[in-house]
């Protein structure tokens, strides 16, 4: 056992470096050198040279990528072109400005969706099922951009019920982090953005869980639990579902992993000040650092999950052991 | 065979066009014009100028070109226009910044000595007789013979036409007018300028003034910012010697006179009685030590400006000499006014300051207002210094800055309530909302800052001047307006903008719509057609 934690540590190490090589000759080669915006402020070719210089920007490229390399090991993210200020300050508040809003986004849907999707098994060809598949996907597919105008229009605007931007009203003192969000404050904020991701994410989970259920369904020990006199409820929930519950647990953490870079579209019209926000404006910029820190970060947590993720199956489904694997 | 033969006619009929357009010429001389290219903005970046392009490209098409139009992402855009000048033309434009009221930066981005790659005049254009008069005005410290020469520069400008000034786009804004009274608008700032927050009368109990914006300081660090969202909100916390009016006229404000001794010797009058926020009195020495600091740090933002003061001395307490190694023409209404007077107790210290961490960045200055609060991406506080020279005019507490995502959601701040005015413009779409709402008033304001189609000097066509002119008057510059800013603008000529009155020069060539014209221009320029209407160039 220990052996295959190694060997998958070393897997997900791997594939970090050829995510990190990617990143690095993506953005070198793909965005246009950061310094050509302030041309348009009327700066000379010999003054955007230095401001290059002082960044490093007039090295090769490969000795950029060795540095780059070595400052990503001992965790130096760098400094933003823009902000000129150290990438990991900015990265890490908009993080956690992103996590406040999807993680309970994610968590109620990933709690009802299944929940839902068990039931749409169980009453497969009824209305109930038509009904609830046709809102899943209408949900699924309609762009939040559009269903967060709409929400703003109507619940901000009309109503009047519910703030349309930011996280807090201001001004406000904060002494951290927590001293943010534990408030009823933050709860009125968080309530629009929230729901109109939330309802975007309920469909997967709640799809997956239906399908996988339906062929659990079919399978032997269903019977036998019907045999044994159990009541629908008691062989839907404890055992159909625990078996069917494995691929909603990897996609939660596939949807976790992503969620690191928030919602852009979402975190627009909400002005909410979060990691998929300032990816947005780091990509407009041309500012390496903080778009390559930006990813790396949902790179590693993907990676990170998933990892856990494998771990986990062999606890939820014994079935799955490693050294069988082989 | 009925059929056949009314088959010709279509066909004769079609073609006929073509000859009845070749005017009996004879056959057409030289090669055809190899296909153009116009390069411009993404849709989505700018529906104007992606819309202007096809518009401009369907009218040279009808003289005879092949036009390519090229929609490309901002900042490739930028680097194929300034660092690799690889373009046939390009729309782009520049932004009325206060100091560009002066008309050196607008001027300069024809001078002959900035065509290299990365510097402001990317098309090439050089003209002796145009960069005689460049240096000139720049030297020429009388406004009224500083002005010919300007008016004289323009008119040549738009002869020679290197550059289409294609429109000026009016700003167009918003305030809630239940809550404050009393906004100034000035020219290419709309509403959010230095004097708003000064004059602003509350009409409710909320004293506080919250302004929505869609930009955010690249940094607060005076040693560092290179963009014109850190300056707007710097220089309200920050004082300076001179400010612009609202007619744009310079006022001595930290200073208390200013006397130029001779063309290279200006004497400033630091106003008594000033202080920092902090409590320290402001003077001459802070003054002398903030340009010198400038100046040693060699920020490139501000070099321009500061390049020519040879030295800057202290004479009897309160008065600060700048000696120019040349006279500087815009000595006092961008060089006095763009600088914050920094206290030397606090930056002294400093050796690297644009090396300064984010929170080790000082904010103390001797504005009327004092910095409070500042959460990036989110909100921005100042309030009002009691002890500042001029806060008896002032009657709010101070000023809230509320930072959205986009356009879209300062403008819904608008609608609920939550912010008293924009900072920046609103769609069309959102101005006919704004227009129906009864508690918003809507401000609309000429700018200065224009937009431009650059022609590549360096290439064939564009570097006959009559084929420039040509391609000029096949610009519509009405429809432009009309239907792509829904009227809010004006058609362009000059690059320096009529709202810039007392420098513009409305006596100058105006390219106004005409296909005819074009064409004779053309064929003045030796360019010939074949019988399908295809450009040729002159041998």
């Amino acid at each position: 056992m220990h052996h295959v934690v190694l060997k998958r540590l070393g897997q997900a190490v791997f594939t970090m470096w050829i995510i990190l090589t990617v990143l690095f000759f993506l953005f070198r080669l793909g965005l246009p050198d950061p310094t050509v915006a302030l041309v348009s402020e009327g700066l000379s070719p010999e003054d955007r040279a230095r401001i290059a210089a002082r960044f490093g920007l007039d090295r090769g490229i490969f000795a950029q990528y060795f540095i780059y390399l070595r400052n990503a090991l001992s965790g130096e993210l760098g400094r933003s072109f823009h902000y000129n200020a150290p990438v990991a300050g900015i990265v890490g508040d908009r993080f956690l400005n992103t996590m406040a809003l999807m993680l309970p986004a994610i968590l109620i849907s990933y709690l009802v969706g299944p929940l839902l999707g068990v039931l749409l098994a169980w009453k497969r060809g009824s209305r109930f099922e038509v009904g609830g598949i046709s809102s899943a996907l209408i949900l699924r597919s309609a762009p939040m951009f559009w269903t967060g105008m709409l929400a703003v229009m109507v619940f901000g605007i009309w109503f009047g019920w519910f703030p349309t931007s930011g996280m807090r009203t201001f001004p406000y003192e904060a002494a951290h982090f927590f001293d943010k969000i534990f408030t009823l404050d933050f709860l009125h904020h968080l309530i629009l953005p929230a729901t109109v991701i939330g309802l975007y994410y309920l469909g997967l989970p709640m799809l997956i869980m239906r399908n996988t259920m339906l062929e659990v369904l079919g399978e032997n020990f269903i019977e036998f639990c019907q045999a044994r006199g159990m009541s629908p409820a008691r062989i839907m929930y404890a055992h159909a579902a625990r078996n069917a519950l494995l691929p909603v647990i990897t996609q939660l953490a596939i949807t976790i992993g992503l969620a690191v870079g928030g919602q852009v579209v979402v975190e627009v019209v909400f002005s909410w000040p979060g990691l998929g926000l300032e990816m947005f404006n780091a990509v407009r910029t041309s500012d390496y650092p903080l778009a390559q820190a930006s990813f790396m970060l949902m790179a590693a947590i993907v990676l990170m999950l998933n990892l856990i993720v494998d771990l986990i199956y062999s606890w939820l489904d014994p079935r799955v052991t490693y050294t069988a694997a082989r | 065979m009925i059929r056949r033969i009314a088959a010709l006619a279509v066909a004769l009929l079609l073609v006929t066009p073509a000859f009845v357009f070749a005017g009996g010429q004879a056959e057409p001389e030289g090669e055809p014009v190899q296909e153009l290219t116009i390069y411009t903005t993404t849709e989505s970046y700018d529906p104007i100028r992606y819309e202007a392009a096809f518009m401009i490209a369907d009218a040279w098409q009808e003289l005879g070109f092949q036009i390519n139009v090229s929609p490309m992402e901002f900042s490739s855009l930028l680097q194929l226009f300034y660092d690799e000048q690889n373009f046939d033309a390009t729309i782009l434009g520049w932004s009325g910044r206060v100091d560009r009221l002066d008309p050196q930066h607008f001027l300069g981005t024809l001078h002959g000595e900035q065509t290299d790659l990365g510097a402001n005049n990317p098309g090439g254009y050089e003209n002796p007789e145009y960069d005689e008069l460049f240096v000139a005005q720049s030297r020429e410290f009388d406004p009224e013979r500083r002005r010919q020469i300007v008016q004289q520069m323009q008119a040549i400008a738009a002869d020679d036409n290197p550059v289409d000034v294609l429109f000026y786009r009016d700003e167009v804004v918003g305030y809630n007018n239940t809550k404050f009274t009393d906004f100034v608008v000035m020219a290419g700032e709309s509403l959010y300028n230095e004097w708003t927050p000064l004059e602003v009368t509350p009409l409710t109990d909320d004293r506080m003034l919250t302004i929505g914006t869609p930009q955010e300081p690249d940094t607060i660090n005076p040693l560092d910012s290179t963009s014109v969202w850190g300056w707007k909100f710097m220089r309200m916390y920050y004082d300076k010697l001179v400010r612009l009016s609202p007619d744009i006229e310079p006022i001595p404000y930290a200073a208390e006179e200013i006397v130029d001794v001779d063309d290279t010797t200006i004497d400033v009058v630091v106003r008594s009685g000033m202080t920092f926020h902090d409590g320290e009195a402001v003077t001459a020495e802070d003054v002398k030590f903030t340009y010198e600091y400038f100046i040693d740090n060699d920020f490139a933002y501000f070099r321009p400006f500061l390049s020519d003061i040879e030295s800057i001395e202290v004479v009897g307490g309160d008065t600060v000499r700048f000696n120019l190694a040349e006279p500087v023409a815009s000595f006092i209404t961008v060089t006095l006014s763009q600088i914050p007077i920094l206290p030397q107790h606090i930056w002294a210290d400093i050796e690297n300051p644009a090396d300064l961490a984010p929170d080790e960045i000082p904010t103390v200055g001797s504005g009327p207002f004092r910095f409070d609060q500042y959460d990036r991406g989110e909100y921005k506080r100042l309030l009002t210094y009691e002890d500042h020279f001029d806060a008896d005019r002032i009657e709010i507490d101070g000023i809230d800055y509320i930072i959205y995502a986009d356009s879209e959601g300062v403008f819904t701040g608008l609608l609920t309530g939550e912010i008293d005015m924009t900072a920046w413009r609103m769609e069309p779409g959102q101005i006919e909302i704004a227009e129906d709402e009864e508690d918003i008033t809507v401000v609309s304001v000429g700018d200065f800052g224009y937009y431009h189609m650059t022609y590549n000097l360096r290439r064939s066509p564009f570097d006959d001047r009559l084929v420039r002119q040509a391609l000029s008057y096949a610009v519509d510059r009405d429809t432009i307006i009309d239907v792509l800013l829904q009227g809010l603008g004006e058609p362009g000529y000059s690059v320096v903008a009529p709202i810039n009155a007392f420098w513009h020069n409305p006596d100058i060539t105006r390219y106004t719509y005409d296909l005819d014209r074009s064409r004779e221009l053309l064929e003045e320029a030796g360019y010939t057609w074949d019988s399908e209407g295809r450009i040729y160039a002159p041998n």
